[in-house]
């Protein structure tokens, strides 16, 4: 067994796992964990390998059955594939180590299994969405995505999470369906759905049939845009991010509306190609998107008291800073996307499971019960301090390097409207930021009777919180040690 | 329901039923059906038997543990024999080159695994469909 098996022995591994959950069912959950454990570090392990081999060695294919490419299904491993694969397993380990502790909260003793089997399965197709190098089979792996998230937002059984679980599913299937709905036209112009058979042949016809490809690529845009909450289609997101599990929240906004925009990333530049986006005018619409969303959304962040609520929109505007990127078509803007994409999984990673934790042990949501709740919770609230400061985009932060390179690239093709948004729309993040800050830290006077009450929060749920907050400050400090992996990811689709 | 007549049919009715399912499944890679349309099938001779003789009885004859296991032993199934490819001819999957036995064209046992896989997948569809049902019943209660 040779090294190119181990894409598929990642998918294998979530897989069993999931499938071995139910039959552990009447073990100690304890097994449950520490087997889900193992099976995270092995795929850590063989993630990490991968990511050094494709960097080192080459990129490589692989085919199901040894069918060839155009008939049966190929994984493509590139530096881009290998690297977010890898970004993924990270965060979700830490989310994972998080969630065994008792935080998990909102959610019935019994139900437990039934939240780490949905947890392997978004791991698994999450994998498949970025391995794959064919159309449809990502789509086969974005509808299990899609039902999966459903069913891991509607795991508490409450009346409101079901109703926005109802909106979600709603929303993502025409989202799916529109995708499909590209997918269908591109396979009737060129014949293909292997995405490097596709992008051979889709100057040839874009000439004979133009209409089929503009309606494809509306169709692709608007589906994922829906599934990302780029800005018009964002009204799913702050329900059901905030009505879910603190963790799946993480891993919802962290991680899931990523890999959405990483799908967006390879249908724009790996199927259509810069030309054809550029004959149709595709990256003024994109900027524009981008540029609301950055305002509204942080406008929208403002007005919300409830923490869960108010990090939902803010993750709306953040999609607009990725999109910005995405949309300037260069190299710098996609090196800017790609690394804002790693730095806000971790900060928003951060931020929710710290206000997790606040929530499990104050059982509070308001914005204005934070009074002195840096005093209490002195973790938790430094690590949100830390990652709200790097939305805010302060230097010593990885967020502070992603507008940077966020500036840079926009600079580069003189947008300048576009620096100007970026700076209002950190301004907007000073405002709903610092002020959580400054009540958490500053005003205990009053509240200094609270400063007897400090939990004893068990150790799972501190270690993951501190690592987050080591990793935001040391990518900040060090961005250099990620940038080569990141650059080999944006020259496999611009060289 | 406590109908002799509705209780008499059905009993007679299910075991060609199922049988019917059985050999949707076996011949799926041969004719039309698979192991998605014979698993459909006798899931549904299961959903049948639970209608007319009640949730207990129904979960005498096919209990939660049970579907459990099926559930996943039909995935499990599959996946394995995919690795049995992965192993022998170093791609996922793969069939003949894989080491399958080809056979006789049209027969029961040819095309290589196939019949396996259908058979892992007429499993799941079976538990998953009299699953569905047992969970919307449940539901109805609280």
């Amino acid at each position: 067994m040779n090294i190119e098996q181990l894409p598929i022995i990642n998918l294998i591994l979530f897989l069993f796992m999931a499938l071995l959950i139910p039959l552990l069912k009447r073990r100690p959950f304890k097994i449950t964990l520490i087997l889900g454990f193992i099976v995270m570090c092995l795929v850590l392990a063989s993630s990490s390998h991968l990511l050094w081999h494709v960097n080192e060695v080459g990129s490589f294919s692989y085919t199901f059955g040894g069918h060839e490419a155009r008939y049966g299904i190929e994984f493509l491993l590139t530096p881009f594939s290998a690297l977010f694969t890898w970004v993924i397993i990270i965060l979700a380990m830490i989310i994972y180590i998080y969630s065994s502790g008792d935080a998990t909260e909102g959610i019935e003793q019994s139900e437990y299994g039934r939240y780490y089997v949905l947890l392997f399965i978004l791991l698994l197709s999450m994998f498949g969405i970025l391995y794959t190098n064919d159309l449809f089979n990502t789509y086969v792996f974005i509808e299990i995505l899609s039902i999966t998230t459903c069913a891991i937002i509607s795991i508490k059984k409450k009346k409101d999470t079901y109703t926005s679980a109802f909106r979600y599913v709603m929303m993502n299937e025409i989202g799916s369906l529109s995708y499909l709905f590209g997918v269908a036209l591109i396979y009737m112009a060129t014949g293909y759905t292997n995405i490097s058979m596709v992008s051979e042949s889709i100057q040839v016809a874009f000439a004979s049939y133009p209409f089929n490809i503009v309606i494809a690529l509306a169709f692709m845009v608007i589906g994922l845009g829906i599934k990302a909450a780029i800005f018009p289609f964002h009204i799913w997101l702050p329900d059901a991010h905030s009505s879910a599990p603190s963790t799946s929240s993480a891993i919802l906004s962290a991680i899931v509306i990523k890999v959405y925009l990483l799908v967006l990333v390879k249908i724009l530049f790996s199927v259509f190609g810069i030309d054809i986006l550029e004959q149709m005018n595709m990256p003024l619409i994109l900027l524009i998107l981008s540029g609301t969303a950055m305002i509204l959304g942080s406008i929208f962040a403002i007005a919300q008291k409830d923490v869960k609520r108010m990090l939902g929109y803010s993750s709306v505007a953040q999609v607009g800073y990725i999109l910005l990127g995405i949309s300037l078509l260069s190299f710098l803007g996609l090196r800017a996307a790609f690394f804002h994409i790693i730095s806000h999984g971790l900060m928003k990673t951060a931020l929710f499971l710290s206000v997790g934790e606040i929530i499990f042990y104050k059982k509070t949501r308001k914005v204005n019960d934070f009074d002195g709740m840096g005093f209490i919770m002195p973790v938790a609230m430094g690590v949100f301090s830390i990652a709200a400061l790097g939305m805010i985009g302060l230097p010593l932060t990885s967020g502070f390097i992603s507008k940077l390179n966020l500036g840079i690239a926009v600079l580069e093709n003189n947008y300048l409207v576009f620096l100007v948004i970026l700076i209002i729309s950190s301004l907007l993040n000073v405002i709903y930021y610092l002020p959580i800050i400054i009540l958490a830290f500053l005003r205990n006077e009053k509240y200094h009777y609270r400063m007897t009450t400090i939990e004893k929060t068990p150790r799972t749920m501190i270690t993951p919180l501190i690592l987050l907050g080591i990793l935001i400050v040391s990518l900040g400090l060090f961005p250099n040690v990620i940038m080569p992996y990141i650059e080999a990811a944006v020259e496999t689709f611009i060289s | 329901m406590n109908d002799i007549i509705i209780k008499n049919i059905t009993r007679i009715i299910i075991p060609f039923a199922q049988m019917y399912g059985i050999f949707i499944i076996l011949n799926g890679h041969i004719s039309p059906g698979g192991g998605f349309a014979g698993g459909a099938i006798i899931g549904t001779t299961l959903i049948l038997y639970t209608l007319v003789f009640g949730r207990e009885k129904g979960k005498k004859k096919f209990s939660h543990k049970m579907s459990e296991i099926s559930e996943s032993g039909g995935i499990m199934l599959f996946v394995i024999i995919g690795m049995i490819g992965m192993i022998t001819a170093g791609a996922f999957l793969s069939n003949l080159s894989g080491g399958f036995p080809q056979g006789q064209l049209g027969e029961i046992l040819s095309g290589g695994f196939i019949p396996i896989l259908m058979i892992g997948i007429g499993i799941k569809v079976t538990s998953t469909m009299i699953s569905l049902f047992n969970l919307l019943i449940d539901e109805e209660k609280l």
